[in-house]
Parts: C-alpha cells; sequence; structure tokens
C-alpha cells in the first residue's frame, strides 16, 4: 500500500493542507488577541485620562476621591494611586509596584485575574495604575484554539480518508493498465486497456497505450502477413525445384544422374528442414503460443518420449531411462516440449559415444518443476560451457549446422516461453543440462 | 479415383496432374478459388486436393463453404505454411489433413490413398484381419495364425495404423504424425526402429511377410497372396 504513488501525494497534500490551517489558526489567534489588546488599552487610557484631569483640578485628594468613587460602581476598571516612594494612596492597585507603562499583572486570591495595567508617573510624584481584567481574551483565545485543533483534526482525517479512496481508484485503474501489460507479455496482442467514460489523465494514458499496442498489434501483424509470404514465396519456388528433381529422378536411367538427383533432393529436403526449424523458434520466441498452455504432467510427458526413444538408443549402443515416478505439473505447451525433450535427448546421443547412459529426470520441488537430461558421456570443458550456453541464445552463430544448433535454439526458446531456466552443468562425468520450469 | 486439385502455381499444377494422371487417376484441376469452389459444389470427387493460399479466395474460406455446404469430400489442404496455430486453423476449418509444401510426390499420393478409403465414421470396426493376422481392437489383443502375439502400446497403434491402411502406402511422416503426433522432423529413425521391432514380433518365424518396406517412400501392409 505504501509502494502506492497517489497515497504517498495523498498524505504530502493532506501534511501541507494541515500545516496551512494550523499557521492560519496561529495568525488568527495572533491578531484577535491583538485586536481586542488594542480596544482594553484605548478603554484604559480614557479612563486614566479621565483621572489625570481629576488630579489636575482637585490635586491628589480630587484623584483619590474620584478614585474610591469608581471603585463602587459595577463594571468599572480597576485603579491605583501611590506617592512617589510607593506608600498606597487608594484603589485595590495602590499596592502595586511596577514601572510606568504597559505591564500585565496576575492576581491571586479567591478570583485569580489576570490585569492589563497602565502605570502613569503624574506631575506632582504620585503614580496612577489602571488596569483590566483580561480574562476573557484568554478565553476567547482558548475557544479559538480549540475549534482550530478541531478542524485540524478533521483535515487531517477527510485528508488520509480520500488519500486512500484516491489510491484505491488510482490502484484499480493501474492494475488494469499493468494487467494488460502482463497479458500483452504473454503473447495475448488483442488485449486492451479498459477505458470508462471520463476523460482525465489516466484515461488519456489509457488511450495512448491502447494505440501503442495497437500500433505494435498491426506491426507484428505485418510481420506475421511478411513472413507468411516469404514462406509461400520460398515454398513455391522450393515446390517446384523438388518437383523437376522429382521427375528427373522418375526419368534417370543412368546410375549417376539417379544418385546425383537423389543427392539434389536430399539438399532440397535439409533447406527445408532448417527453414521449418527457424520458423518454428520464431512462432515460439513470438510467444502467442502461451494462450494455449494447458496443465501438463511433465514426468508423463517424459515417459512418453522416453519410451518411444528408448529402442533407437538402445541400437545405437546407449541407454536412456526415466528417472521420477511422481507427477510434476507444470503449464505448458505439451507439443513444445515434447519437442524440447527430443532435441535434448538427439543431442545427448549425437554427442556421447556408444555405450553411454543417459537419464532423463524429472523432479518436482516448491521452487518448480526440474526437467534434466544426463549423460555421462565426455561432457563440456567449462570454458566451452559457456560458449554453448552463449549459443542458446545466439542463434546467429549455430545456424550453419541446422542439426544441433537450431536444435539447441529450439530447447531455448521454448524455456524462455515456459518462463523456465536452462542451465549447462557438470555431471562427473558429463553433461547435465537442467531446465527448471516455475511451478504450475 | 476422381480428384479436384485446386492450385493456383501453373507449373507446380501441371507437374502434379500429370503425375496424379499417371498413377491412374483422373483430375479435374481449377487454377482459382472461385473456380474450384464451382467444381467442388457441382461435381462429386473422391478427395479434393486444396491450396491452401490462392489469388482471390483464400483456400480456408473456400473450404468453410464447401462444409457449410455439407459436402463431404475429404480435403487435403496443401500450405506454405507450417505454424502450429496454421495446422490447427486448418484443422478447424474442415481439412482432413494438411500436407507442407514442397512434399513428395508419393507423400501426396499415399495421403491422398488414405483420405480416399477412409471408411465412414458411423462404421465401427472392432476386428482388424490381414492375411492370417488379426487384431481385436476391444480386447486390444493381437494374433497371428492364432498365435498371441504381444505388443508394447506404442506398436500396437502402429499395427493398427498399418492394418486400417492395409494394401496402401503409408509414409514415415504421416506414421510420425498420427501416432507419436509430432509435426517437426527427428534426427533419429523412431519409425524405422519401432518398426523393425514391430517387424520382428509379426513376422518372424513365419513363411510369408505381411510388414513391406516401399523404398523411398514407407510401408506397406498386404498378404503377398493377394
Amino acid at each position: 500500500m505504501f509502494g502506492s504513488s497517489s497515497l504517498r501525494l495523498a498524505a504530502f497534500y493532506t501534511a501541507g493542507f494541515a500545516m496551512a490551517v494550523a499557521i492560519l489558526g496561529l495568525v488568527t489567534i495572533f491578531a484577535t488577541r491583538a485586536a481586542l489588546i488594542e480596544q482594553f488599552d484605548a478603554r484604559i487610557r480614557t479612563e486614566s485620562t479621565a483621572v489625570k484631569v481629576d488630579y489636575q483640578t482637585g490635586g491628589a485628594p480630587g484623584m483619590i476621591g474620584e478614585i474610591n468613587e469608581r471603585r463602587n460602581t459595577p463594571g468599572e476598571l480597576s485603579f491605583g494611586a501611590q506617592t512617589a516612594d510607593g506608600r498606597p494612596l487608594a484603589g485595590p492597585l495602590a499596592r502595586l509596584r511596577r514601572p510606568a507603562g504597559w505591564s500585565t499583572v496576575r492576581l491571586g486570591g479567591a478570583h485569580p485575574t489576570v490585569l492589563r495595567v497602565l502605570t502613569e508617573e503624574l506631575p506632582g510624584g504620585y503614580r496612577l495604575m489602571v488596569g483590566d481584567d483580561i480574562e476573557r481574551v484568554v478565553d476567547l483565545q482558548q475557544s479559538v484554539l480549540k475549534g482550530f485543533a478541531l478542524a485540524l483534526g478533521a483535515v487531517v482525517a477527510v485528508g488520509v480518508a480520500c488519500g486512500f479512496a484516491l489510491s484505491r481508484a488510482v490502484q484499480r485503474r493501474m492494475s488494469a493498465i499493468s494487467g494488460t501489460a502482463e497479458a500483452i507479455i504473454d503473447g495475448d496482442l488483442a488485449r486492451r486497456i479498459p477505458v470508462g467514460a471520463g476523460d482525465d489523465d489516466l484515461a488519456r494514458l489509457a488511450h495512448t497505450i491502447n494505440r501503442m499496442l495497437d500500433r505494435i498489434a498491426a506491426l507484428m501483424d505485418s510481420l506475421r502477413q511478411v513472413s507468411n509470404n516469404i514462406a509461400h514465396d520460398l515454398r513455391t519456388p522450393l515446390t517446384r525445384l523438388r518437383q523437376r528433381l522429382e521427375l528427373s529422378l522418375r526419368q534417370a536411367e543412368d546410375p549417376v544422374h539417379r544418385t546425383q538427383t537423389e543427392g539434389a533432393l536430399r539438399d532440397v529436403d535439409a533447406i527445408l528442414a532448417t527453414f521449418s526449424a527457424l520458423l518454428r523458434i520464431a512462432e515460439v520466441e513470438a510467444g502467442a503460443r502461451r494462450s494455449a498452455f494447458r496443465r501438463e504432467d511433465l514426468t508423463a510427458l517424459a515417459r512418453t518420449v522416453v519410451e518411444d526413444f528408448a529402442p533407437a538408443a538402445e541400437d545405437a549402443g546407449h541407454s536412456l531411462a526415466l528417472d521420477g515416478d511422481r507427477p510434476a505439473w507444470i503449464e505448458g505447451d505439451p507439443e513444445l516440449i515434447t519437442q524440447m525433450m527430443v532435441n535434448l535427448i538427439e543431442n545427448a546421443l549425437r554427442h556421447t559415444p556408444p555405450g553411454s547412459d543417459i537419464a532423463v529426470r524429472v523432479t518436482a520441488s516448491g521452487e518448480g518443476v526440474v526437467l534434466a537430461v544426463i549423460d555421462d558421456g565426455p561432457g563440456v570443458p567449462e570454458a566451452e560451457r559457456e560458449r554453448l550456453f552463449g549459443r542458446f541464445y545466439r542463434l546467429e552463430h549455430s545456424r550453419s549446422t541446422p542439426g544441433s544448433g537450431l536444435g539447441l535454439a529450439l530447447v531455448s526458446a521454448v524455456a524462455w516461453l515456459h518462463r523456465a531456466e536452462v542451465k549447462l552443468l557438470d555431471a562427473r562425468p558429463g553433461l547435465e543440462v537442467r531446465v527448471t520450469f516455475p511451478p504450475a | 479415383m476422381k480428384l479436384l486439385l485446386v492450385e493456383d502455381d501453373e507449373e507446380a499444377a501441371e507437374y502434379l496432374k500429370r503425375a496424379l494422371i499417371e498413377a491412374g487417376h483422373a483430375v479435374d484441376h481449377a487454377a482459382s478459388g472461385r473456380d474450384g469452389l464451382f467444381l467442388a459444389a457441382s461435381e462429386s470427387y473422391d478427395v479434393i486436393v486444396l491450396d491452401r493460399m490462392l489469388p482471390q479466395m483464400d483456400g480456408l474460406a473456400i473450404l468453410r463453404t464447401i462444409r457449410g455446404a455439407r459436402v463431404k469430400t475429404p480435403v487435403l489442404l496443401l500450405t506454405a505454411l507450417d505454424g502450429i496455430d496454421d495446422r490447427v486453423e486448418g484443422l478447424d476449418a474442415g481439412a482432413d489433413d494438411y500436407l507442407v509444401k514442397p512434399f513428395a510426390f508419393v507423400e501426396l499420393m499415399a495421403r491422398i490413398n488414405a483420405l480416399a478409403r477412409r471408411p465412414p465414421p458411423q462404421e465401427v470396426v472392432t476386428v482388424l484381419q490381414v492375411g492370417d493376422l488379426r487384431m481385436d481392437l476391444l480386447k486390444r489383443s493381437v494374433t497371428r495364425a492364432n498365435v498371441r502375439i504381444d505388443l508394447q502400446p506404442r506398436e500396437f497403434q502402429l499395427l493398427e495404423y498399418l492394418m486400417r491402411n492395409a494394401g496402401r502406402v503409408v509414409t514415415r511422416t504421416m506414421l510420425l504424425e498420427s501416432i507419436w503426433n509430432f509435426h517437426f522432423e527427428p534426427q533419429t529413425n523412431i519409425v524405422e526402429t519401432h518398426m523393425s521391432r514391430l517387424r520382428a514380433k509379426i513376422d518372424r518365424g513365419h513363411p510369408r511377410e505381411l510388414i513391406h518396406t516401399v523404398r523411398g517412400s514407407g510401408y506397406t501392409m498386404h498378404d503377398g497372396a493377394a
């Protein structure tokens, strides 16, 4: 799930959005606080000025009288007056010691409060303090904070939910795309990505990929057409050539002429065999046969091939035996697998001296099904083995010898088609060709 | 036998026609798909030899049309395409046999003969007999001169095929295709090795051989007295 790019994108956006909400919250809190404090300050300044006017007109007693009078008025601010040496004169704030200017004072007691206090020096050395309870600002700040915390939580929750939903939706469409790609890789060139009604970037991507697939299919088609044409255009003259030779053979009376013509016929057939082998390899490599795969018991297939080839092996002075009696299931094309086994067995027969033993071993385990063709002949030196192994994949180098080179090239192509791995091993003595199929 | 040959390549058609007539058959030749279709639908033939790649009308399309018209004449498809899918497609379209170009004339002849005398499908054969050799298909048993012969499964299949085609030439390729289901040419002579073992079991110790080698083409089974 965390491998999903859409989920990561959603998480990224959610985090960014949450951060924005947090910043907005902080800015709001500071701005409201500043605005409120401004209002408080204005009122305090006005009241302070009013008391100062009383002081100017009535002196210290006028100021004290005014303070005491206001003290009993509900909703009024708190006042305090003291002498230059700090002796309290009147009001609840008279005992405060604060420098001139603004300050914040916390008062304990039965009703703890937070006050904003303006301290002013009066001309006669008296000090006047005017304060207001700003508890309401703190309350407001807290409720704003709570609101934003709630909003932040909601943003994160919605963001995560949307992220999952989005990634599920994207994932579904992505897996449709990769499923199609897998099917194409498996040789089903007719598959296309399902495109819904929408017209978003993914739909456009699907359209583009589908167009690309159409193009590939068209190219494959024309390639097939071309090879069909080549097959036809080559086989038609070869057919005539063969017929002419047959005709000539029938009319031949001179034994030399006969032998020559028979040789020529054999050559035509050899050309044709190479041609057929090449076409067969190309057909296998195109991968289209995968659609015809079915569940097969490799042991049963191997048993049949071994039984069919044992008499011929015996006649050539070899022994051929099957090693393995339990079913080993694979997904595959029985005809091609049979041809692969035939090629491997014939390869072993051709490259070992009479008297050699050839074993076909089939074993199944959790890692897969292993087909091994093992001989006790002279084997192949390590360095040579690499070269031989290379040949498996480099058809070009083995084209000159139709029997062997193409036989192994076909083995390699069939193994590739079945997603199997081919390895050449030292059988001490002899050679082991091991083909490992993925488990069915 | 009356044969219809549908082949667009004039020279190949001329050669085949001549060789088939020499072999004692009556041959109608159609150079195009349309003519071929017309003849196949209007005349009665023992076997139709049909080229798969024809100008104008594809051999497979003709084959489907013929089969659609309930013409049951055996069809031998000649083709330059020997891919596995091509073969399956050809047989699905209603071909009875499939021969890849180029081919030996004896191969074509053997296959035409095998197709022409194929027994109708509803006829169930349970016992095959050639001379004093008898095969019971239900009991899966073989006797010669009333003496039981034990055969390996492949040998039994091989003998059954030979007996069903008694009196006709059976080629190596026909055996590879129908007994082994090999649509490729193995380097090893598995047909010969199996055949020599079968012959040892069938013919050894008997004055008259039933399995005969036809040089350059294949095998045939017949009671020499006939």
